[in-house]
């Protein structure tokens, strides 16, 4: 659907973008994840065409996009960053003017722009003039324009930001909803968004591919350290002694002291055993009382923490 | 392009651009058209078309300088470059919606010539060849204002360019006789008279044609190093 070839953009000497290649399958929810200025933005424009790349190819839907950019821009809807609107017109003659220039038939125009507005939502607020909407309200209008004129494609660049928890989770639930019928890439700074809604997750940091993999996937790589949490009751301090026993233990590390005389620790084991029986049977020896043992989550924030991390050094 | 004219139109017509524009330009003909035809009792309607032109130099920004800086400004052109239309289509959609709005005052100016109508024999062929001539005028000032607005993305920046240019270009012929041909106001001089000059015809339409390729162009290669 998506392909991208060796694709390098530059500004002077500033390497936004440093060849990168990804291929994105039909029905695909990708989401482009990285720190601020990782090249996440620079690589949709490319994908739009809004910009031109300074090397590569890139070929949506078999079209190549500077070769032939009409073909290429009618597959794909774009949702840009800020949700740029012309506010002084209202909500149905904004969609109506986005299905014109984006050449939707004369024919069903009124019929499409009707459609879309009751999919996104905004019957009630179509004569209202767009400056006077409320921001997820004209998030709403920004995804309604790229819509209309049934691309295949969607490109939505940081769909939910300055949004309230309600209109996330709606603005969410809809992208979702889309996943069914379009090809979806969207950029998020929300980690958990991703992996709530993408099935593909893209690192991008500094213009290169960190990497490409489902989130869960990712979850997992940096999941093999099992860590544990561990809160005791431990009025002869004997815990650390005691870990360093146990052969298995690798580390042991005071997280902090509460209020009430807990301590918490982390402790990272050796290889890839469950640690928690061991613990368990040998801190009762000593009387020491285990309010609390978790094994850490490991999240896709701690991923992407740690491949971002692991591109510096 | 139709949709980029239309729309443009509500632009105008929805915020008061258009009105000011309009307004400012009767308000001075009037007052122009009192002064010849009152004070002076003269019937020569073109010559009042002569001061009208001095107004235009000053009021086309206001149709041209937010045309392009404002899509840039707010990032509204990131939509229309991504979508299906030309950035040729753009710029003409968006050059025919100001001088649609030119041609609005110039009907309005018919009101003029009919009283004139009602209390003497104006030449109404005279009349005519000023107005095309005054149409040419301002079609080589929008698209220098175009061209102007397409270079930043600040409107008063594009606006105080294209007033200084104008200024710049009918002042001229004041230093040297060499840029006689480079005023656009002495160019259309000749029109009051009643003839269409091939040569001023032709400068004007060449010269529009010539900002809105640059404009075209500046565009399209703004596209690599955006």
């Amino acid at each position: 659907m998506i392909e991208l070839k060796n694709v390098t953009k530059r500004y002077g000497k500033f390497v936004a973008v440093d060849n990168i290649s990804f291929k994105i399958e039909e029905g695909e929810i990708i989401g482009l994840l990285g720190p601020n200025g990782a090249g996440k933005s620079t690589t949709m424009n490319m994908i739009t065409g809004y910009i031109e790349q300074t090397e590569g190819e890139v070929i949506v839907n078999g079209y190549d996009m500077l070769k032939k950019p009409k073909k290429a821009k009618r597959e794909i809807g774009y949702m840009p960053e800020g949700v740029p609107l012309y506010t002084d017109l209202t909500v149905k003659e904004f969609v109506t003017y986005m299905a014109e220039i984006k050449k939707v038939d004369k024919k069903v125009r009124k019929e499409k722009v009707k459609e879309i507005l009751e999919k996104t939502g905004l019957q009630e607020v179509q004569k209202k003039l767009i400056k006077n909407l409320s921001r997820g309200y004209k998030q709403r209008v920004s995804l309604a324009g790229s819509l209309i004129g049934e691309p295949k494609i969607l490109i939505l660049d940081e769909p939910t930001v300055g949004l309230d928890p309600r209109q996330i989770t709606e603005i969410r639930s809809l992208i979702k909803e889309l996943g069914k019928t379009h090809t979806i890439i969207l950029s998020s700074h929300i980690l958990s968004e991703v992996s709530q809604i993408c099935n593909k997750v893209i690192i991008i940091n500094k213009g290169k591919i960190v990497a490409i993999d489902t989130p869960e996937n990712l979850e997992n790589k940096v999941n093999s350290d099992n860590n544990i949490y561990i809160t005791v009751e431990d009025t002869e301090n004997k815990t650390e002694e005691v870990a360093k026993r146990i052969e298995e233990i690798q580390k042991i590390e005071l997280v902090k002291e509460n209020q009430d005389g807990t301590k918490q620790y982390i402790i990272e084991s050796k290889g890839n055993t469950d640690l928690r029986k061991t613990i368990f049977s040998e801190f009762a020896k000593e009387n020491i009382t285990i309010f609390e043992m978790k094994k850490a989550d490991t999240t896709l924030e701690d991923a992407f923490m740690k491949l971002i991390e692991g591109g510096k050094n | 392009m139709l949709a980029v004219i239309k729309k443009e139109m509500k632009s105008y017509f929805y915020s008061p651009v258009g009105y000011i524009f309009i307004g400012l330009f009767l308000i001075m003909f009037s007052i122009f058209f009192y002064i010849d035809v009152v004070q002076y009792t003269s019937l020569n309607f073109e010559y009042i078309f002569y001061s009208g032109s001095t107004i235009l130099t000053f009021i086309v920004p206001i149709l041209t300088m937010r045309a392009i800086a404002e899509e840039r400004k707010t990032g509204t052109e990131q939509l229309l470059l991504t979508s299906p239309l030309s950035i040729t289509k753009l710029v003409l959609g968006k050059f025919i919606a100001a001088t649609l709005v030119v041609v609005i005052t110039l009907l309005c100016t018919f009101l003029y010539f009919g009283i004139l109508c009602f209390f003497g024999k104006p030449h109404i062929t005279q009349a005519l060849v000023t107005m095309f001539g005054f149409l040419l005028l301002a079609i080589s000032y929008i698209s220098f204002g175009i061209l102007a607005s397409s270079i930043t993305e600040n409107q008063i920046i594009a606006g105080v360019i294209t007033i200084g240019c104008f200024i710049l270009l009918w002042f001229l012929p004041q230093f040297s006789t060499v840029f006689t041909n480079f005023s656009l106001i002495n160019m259309f001089s000749k029109f009051p008279t009643g003839q269409i000059d091939i040569a001023d015809t032709v400068t004007f339409i060449t010269f529009s044609v010539m900002c809105l390729l640059i404009t075209i162009i500046f565009m399209q290669r703004r596209k690599s190093v955006r």
